[in-house]
């Protein structure tokens, strides 16, 4: 028989075949039709937003208790990596195998058998109701509760720790070149010991093959919340605006500029140019409108204080509304704004991804 | 069945293995002896041979306290094994003897101890020695031993098939709680460990079960513990060691654990583990699997490459992709699977680690560098190489990290990858390759501006190279022929590309360098590609060396330049008149500039008149100077400075042939070996001293008949 033919006919022909080889790829990339990966690295470059929507106001009535939970504390934020056949069907079966992976993992060394009964309940909750388009997965809540043999049914739950997994308003062409087994749920939010956010995140990788990392709020994005906060501020108070420097000087100084909200909102709105865009007025935020924002609080600040705040890095932002720190600190305290702030945070998260 | 038929306890009179003779009296031994010496000669002179067949007769009850025979024998198997080891028929009979307590427990223990195989280990002695251990009679301690042995040896022994079945038994000394599947198993380990604690053999028994069922239990290491089953092995691994390796023979044992290749990690401890391979293990199922699930096995649990083979079609990709990369055996496998998900999976972790650790490292800074990072470099290195193609997730972060670099972080890794970039379509050449590696070529010094054409050139012969595979592939698909040219037409913009930008490095580096001599060589590796990409590659495309590379290789100091300028001049030519031809044949072919042709005769034209004519400065040449300029400069004969005898690098060659050839001139005259003679003379003189490249360019450019200048 014709080899060739032999090997056309071998059951396993998809398998055992020798893959494609990805030069196949660069030459897809001429002819123009994508492989369904569409990244052809470096070609595409997902760029910083330089317009966003300005904060929508979304009434506290409409807010599951589960969107409550999000509130409630200061976040770590970290980026994710899609995680690879998550499925939100199973919710159960994962909070079963944390629990035993947390357990086994407290005590080093010693086995733990699968679903037997535990000092640790971990519960996976589906928060609905975050997701701005039909791409984007569901928002996942994970709490570690103790439980204490003595305790009753009703009493509540000492909680260990919480996190939860969210993609609010992510670029959507990114999403939609994954494959159908990934989930993109890129900004991972954890409160709680180092340790067990450790555990957590490695349960994760090894379960659904996926990475972390730190995620950073550099001083653009810093500023964008200052200026969206501040653009609430017509609608609901955010009290003071507070922006924290640190100076490059020796020992380093810290300069904390706290003023007025209606002092804010006042320059914010002297610096908006809603004339510049074709509509009369969309409610878009341009990045230029921000920068022309802390140039003018800046400049105040040089004014009184002789201090060069640009030599300086904006390291935290907080208004009644919340507060965000360099590190990669979050706190959402009015539920109002809180899809505009993930949005933003989402669109870091993603920017983080390697490929 | 098979389990039944090994249970029943072999009967004592039977015989053993490998002797057939039935007879059991000791008093015709001898004779036997006799015989068994006029047989095979020489080698019944072995006490070996005596003292086996003693252990195979000896009588069930003999006392071994003051037994001299048995002790002279037993010390002479003793010196055996622990020199030589024993043969696979020494061990069965000595296996035997022991098993079958026929002189009780301590001879029993004293054979297991020096039961060190030369070669293998026949399996049926293994099985006969179970069987044996199932009688019962044995204490504990020595069935232990015995375990013990086994495992030891158990790379060694010939068949393991039937050993599987009787894995059972095995199993259930593991009560025994000095040793070595399903739940209850599980559960039973389970039941010791929290009795036991954190018994080593116990954990690394429940890992083995992490492999191969991870949905059952969970488990965590301290990473110290991985020296399960302490060191009673200890004593025959070295003697078996100190065996093979003084007779040299290579013990056919199974690929020791080719899935974990995991280094010895230092004891400074990484904070940041960004670079650290995952543990290959297997998906946990979240949900209960139907029959499916059985048919699938898990890639940890694949052992061997004929494993490997066997189950090709059955293989279950790992819970953590990156995880192939710590095994060959792994990588195997990865060359075959087509599924997209599989290489995004490792792309993802592949591109999260680099930027961790090179490009978002605010606070590891310190760590660059360091072994750990080199290490996995060439271990990536290592991998591409082998898959031959580069990650995706490489490659975006290379474009990213050549904006950042310094140009000598880990210069030898970052090059090679760079090598490995894949076919960058023409349009972005400029903004991803070439502005980055501008900016650091002329910024540094001339060992990278070598590292980084050399790196480069690599690049290119990856780009024709695959381009012929895949030529050749598409020629037996052919599935979208159209695609294909159009996809041809924009690899070829891309090879243009890239040979002009390194044409831009190489014209700028001989400049800033001075035409340093080591730049040229790498310069000239570049062209050596480039002069040969229709002939070699089949690619329709011939760029020429541009003069600014031509020049000073031509008027080199080092004879080496000139003569691999000569060289690829000749394929220059090869390959032009390849393409005319081909252009005669098929009608339509490719087109090749004019401008292309003239430049090369234009070449071709002045190295001839250089070298052989001894004309050079004429009117109209790329290299004029004006004749004031020239008669001030006081040269006689300017015009024949750069032939084959003037020119600076073959002056020492001319030099030496002359005294070669008068050795008795006190004077050197140059001139004299331009006679037609002496000339065809120095031209083999100079051929002799390996100068290919330039026999080459003056056989097929000059007629050998002309006379010389």
């Amino acid at each position: 028989m014709d080899p060739k033919t032999s090997v056309a006919r071998s059951p396993f022909s998809s398998v055992v075949q020798r893959r494609s080889k990805s030069y196949r790829q660069s030459y897809r990339s001429y002819v123009g039709t994508m492989s369904h990966l569409a990244y052809t690295p470096g070609f595409t470059k997902r760029r910083l937003t330089t317009c966003r929507l300005a904060p929508k106001r979304c009434s506290t009535a409409e807010m599951n208790p589960e969107q409550r939970a999000l509130l409630v504390r200061e976040w770590q934020l970290s980026y994710v990596t899609p995680l690879y056949r998550f499925q939100h069907g199973h919710l159960k079966t994962y909070s079963r195998q944390l629990a035993a992976f947390l357990v086994s993992e407290r005590q080093r060394g010693v086995a733990a058998e699968v679903g037997l009964e535990s000092t640790l309940r971990v519960t996976f909750t589906l928060v609905a109701g975050m997701a701005q388009t039909e791409e984007e997965a569901d928002t996942v809540f994970i709490k570690i509760h103790s439980k204490t043999p003595l305790a009753l049914p009703d009493d509540p739950q000492k909680v260990l720790w919480s996190g939860w997994l969210t993609c609010v308003g992510g670029d959507p062409d990114y999403l939609r070149t994954l494959p159908e087994d990934f989930v993109c749920l890129p900004l991972f939010c954890s409160g709680g010991t180092e340790g067990l956010t450790a555990l957590v995140k490695a349960w994760f990788q090894r379960t659904f093959d996926c990475c972390f990392g730190l995620l950073e709020i550099n001083s653009v994005n810093l500023q964008w919340l200052a200026a969206l906060w501040t653009d609430c501020h017509a609608r609901t108070s955010i009290k003071q605006l507070k922006l924290v420097w640190s100076l490059p000087a020796e020992p380093p100084m810290e300069v904390i500029y706290a003023m007025h909200a209606q002092d804010a909102s006042e320059l914010w709105r002297s610096v908006r140019q809603p004339g510049l865009r074709e509509e009369e007025d969309d409610g878009s935020v341009g990045l230029e409108e921000v920068a022309c924002f802390f140039k003018g609080l800046k400049s105040h600040f040089y004014r009184h204080f002789r201090v060069e705040l640009p030599a300086g890095r904006l390291t935290q932002v907080s208004t009644a509304l919340g507060s965000a720190k360099h590190g990669g600190r979050i706190k959402i305290s009015n539920s109002s704004y809180m899809i505009t702030t993930l949005t933003l945070l989402t669109e870091c998260a993603l920017l983080k991804m390697p490929i | 069945v098979t389990m039944a038929a090994t249970l029943i306890p072999p009967d004592l009179n039977s015989s053993s293995s490998t002797d057939s003779s039935s007879t059991s009296n000791r008093s015709i031994s001898r004779s036997l002896r006799v015989a068994e010496k006029a047989k095979k000669g020489i080698k019944a002179e072995d006490p070996i041979v005596a003292a086996l067949k003693y252990f195979s007769k000896v009588q069930k009850g003999t006392p071994c306290r003051g037994n001299d025979e048995f002790e002279n024998n037993l010390v002479t198997v003793e010196r055996v094994a622990y020199s030589k080891g024993l043969s696979p028929e020494a061990i069965s009979v000595m296996l035997e003897f022991a098993m079958s307590l026929r002189m009780g427990t301590v001879p029993c223990v004293r054979v297991l101890k020096c039961l060190l195989p030369s070669t293998v280990v026949p399996h049926q002695a293994v099985v006969r020695a179970v069987v044996w251990l199932c009688v019962g009679k044995l204490s504990i301690a020595t069935q232990v031993l015995f375990i013990k042995w086994v495992l030891t040896v158990f790379d060694m022994i010939d068949a393991k098939d039937n050993l599987r079945a009787i894995y059972g038994f095995l199993f259930s000394f593991v009560t025994e709680e000095n040793l070595v599947m399903r739940l209850f198993r599980v559960r039973k380990l389970l039941e010791l460990h929290s009795k036991l604690g954190k018994q080593p053999y116990l954990l690394h028994l429940l890992s083995l079960y992490k492999v191969f069922c991870p949905e059952l239990v969970t488990l965590s290491f301290n990473s110290r513990i991985r020296a399960g089953f302490g060191n009673h092995n200890g004593p025959w691994k070295l003697a078996l060691n100190a065996i093979q390796k003084r007779t040299a023979v290579l013990v056919p044992s199974d690929l020791p654990l080719a899935l974990q290749t995991q280094e010895k990690a230092g004891s400074r401890k990484r904070k940041l583990g960004h670079l650290d391979l995952p543990v290959l293990t297997a998906v946990v199922q979240s949900q209960k699997q139907t029959s499916l699930s059985q048919m699938v096995v898990p890639l940890a649990q694949i052992q061997s490459f004929v494993q490997l083979l066997e189950n090709l079609h059955l293989i279950e990709l790992p819970a953590q992709m990156g995880s192939l990369l710590g095994s060959s055996l792994a990588l195997h496998y990865l060359d075959c699977v087509q599924d997209e998900s599989a290489f995004l999976r490792i792309n993802f972790w592949l591109g999260h680690s680099l930027h961790e650790e090179f490009l978002f490292c605010g606070h590891g800074g310190a760590s660059q560098g360091s072994d750990e990072a080199v290490q996995f470099l060439e271990r990536l290195m290592s991998t591409q190489d082998f898959l031959q193609e580069g990650f995706s997730s490489v490659e975006a972060f290379l474009y990213k990290f050549l904006n950042v670099w310094d140009g000598s972080l880990l210069r030898p890794q970052i090059l090679a990858l760079l090598s490995n970039v894949p076919v960058v379509p023409s349009t972005c050449i400029s903004r991803l390759l070439s502005e980055p590696l501008e900016q650091l070529f002329f910024t540094s010094k001339v060992f990278f501006k070598c590292g980084l054409i050399e790196s480069l050139n690599g690049m290119l012969v990856k780009w024709l190279t695959w381009h012929s595979v895949y030529a050749l592939e598409d020629g037996r698909n052919s599935p979208l022929s159209s695609t294909r040219n159009v996809s041809r037409s924009g690899f070829m913009l891309s090879v243009g590309e890239l040979v002009r930008f390194v044409g831009r490095l190489a014209t700028l580096g001989l400049q800033l360098e001075g035409c340093h001599s080591l730049l040229l060589s790498f310069i000239l590796d570049f062209y050596d590609t480039v002069c040969d990409i229709f002939q070699k590659y089949g690619l329709p495309l011939v760029v020429m060396i541009p003069r600014s590379v031509f020049y000073p290789a031509l008027f080199a100091f080092d004879p080496i330049s000139v003569d691999r300028l000569a060289k690829i001049m000749n394929r220059y030519k090869i390959n032009l008149t390849a393409a005319k031809k081909q252009e005669k044949i098929t009608g339509k072919a490719f087109h090749i500039s004019l401008k292309t042709y003239q430049e090369f005769n234009h070449y071709l034209a002045f190295m001839v008149n250089c070298l052989w004519n001894s004309r050079i400065f004429q009117p109209g040449d790329d290299i004029e100077l004006s004749e004031e300029l020239l008669h001030e400069s006081g040269v006689p004969q300017y015009w024949a400075s750069f032939s084959l005898t003037n020119h600076p690098a073959f002056h020492c060659y001319a030099i030496d042939f002359h005294h070669k050839c008068w050795p008795e001139r006190r004077d050197v005259d140059l001139k004299s070996i331009q006679h037609l003679q002496q000339w065809g003379w120095y031209l083999e003189y100079l051929f002799t001293q390996g100068f290919d490249g330039l026999r080459q360019f003056i056989q097929s450019n000059i007629k050998t008949s002309s006379r010389g200048p």
